[in-house]
């Protein structure tokens, strides 16, 4: 639970260091919220994997996660007619990096479970090396989405933040290994994370002062 | 899993080739304003933004490039076509966010569909 909070805590906070009352409304801010869930979702899933693992909690958290992702790019989709236009040929770059980082993720989960996952590997370490691969380029094509859309970062240092909390996730393996084997949170305590912050972050930002 | 997967992908793609059977109208890209490709159509309310310097969008006032509307130049001069939804995004999304930054309400900074919808305001 403290490594949820923290993880939590320190993907939201970023976003509150400058102009942390400017919202864009209830629905745009709690759908944005989920994604900002996800993705710590996503870093959670990276910390607490440097030692050994409980896989099987490992992977059922991993579809909390790949739910809550889902929800984000659904929660756009379906409510915002014009949003659909930014998913298509000729749409900014950063939104082709959230489309891949999602689709990444749901690769990343689908084919770590057996029999996909001997289709693809041959031992355990070559499934470990490609797997943590792939988590890499998930965290950096999500947050490439998250920092270039310049939605909650738009100040130079909250970008810089962010971006080194990725990459701290993405290679300080050996240095998160230092906290011991992290119990892991249960789907259902994040996804209630994942809902407590998204309300929270969308009252900040759009009750009045 | 996998299965849920790829049929969440697929709705996925339906809903942005046919759009989203909630989101109400969609909006409908076309050649406005002569554009060389189909853009999405745009709301802007001048009687909305009275507030604001006539510069602080119209540059060609003052800058010497040009004259006419917006579109004159921001569709038809091939420098600057390509890049419209840039230009425009960084320029009603930062003044709007600017905005709300300062507690001023000055209407949508980001959603998508709160200027994307074609209009005949002043």
């Amino acid at each position: 639970m403290t490594a949820l909070s923290a993880t939590f805590a320190c993907v939201f906070l970023v976003t509150f260091l400058a102009a942390p009352t400017m919202g864009a409304g209830w629905y745009w801010d709690a759908g944005n919220a989920l994604g900002f869930a996800a993705f710590a979702g996503l870093i959670y899933l990276t910390i607490t994997s440097s030692r050994r693992l409980d896989v099987r909690a490992h992977q059922v958290l991993g579809y909390g996660v790949l739910l809550v992702a889902t929800s984000h790019a659904f929660w756009f989709m379906l409510g915002d007619a014009a949003a659909v236009e930014f998913m298509k040929l000729g749409a900014p770059d950063y939104m082709w990096h959230g489309i891949v980082s999602f689709l990444l993720l749901g690769f990343l989960i689908t084919v770590a479970l057996v029999p996909d996952r001997f289709r693809l590997h041959r031992n355990y370490p070559s499934f470990k090396y490609w797997h943590r691969l792939v988590a890499i380029v998930t965290i950096g094509t999500a947050t490439y989405h998250i920092v270039v859309s310049n939605f909650y970062l738009g100040a130079w240092y909250q970008a810089l933040l962010f971006s080194m909390l990725a990459i701290a996730t993405s290679s300080g393996g050996r240095w998160w290994a230092r906290f011991g084997q992290m119990p892991l949170a249960k789907t259902g305590v994040y996804i209630a994370f994942s809902l407590a912050a998204a309300i929270v972050f969308a009252a900040i930002r759009n009750l009045p002062a | 899993m996998k299965v849920i997967f790829i049929a969440i992908v697929l709705l996925g793609v339906l809903i942005v080739a046919f759009g989203s059977p909630l989101a109400g109208e969609k909006p409908v890209r076309k050649h406005y304003y002569e554009a060389p490709d189909v853009i999405l159509p745009m709301s802007f309310a001048h009687i909305d933004h009275v507030a604001v310097n006539c510069v602080d969008c119209h540059h060609n006032f003052i800058d010497d490039t040009g004259g006419g509307l917006c579109m004159t130049c921001h569709v038809t001069n091939q420098d600057v076509w390509p890049l419209l939804e840039n230009q425009f995004h960084d320029l009603c999304r930062g003044c709007h966010a600017e905005k709300a930054a300062e507690g001023i309400a000055g209407g949508p900074p980001r959603q998508c569909m709160a200027c994307h919808t074609g209009d005949d305001l002043p």
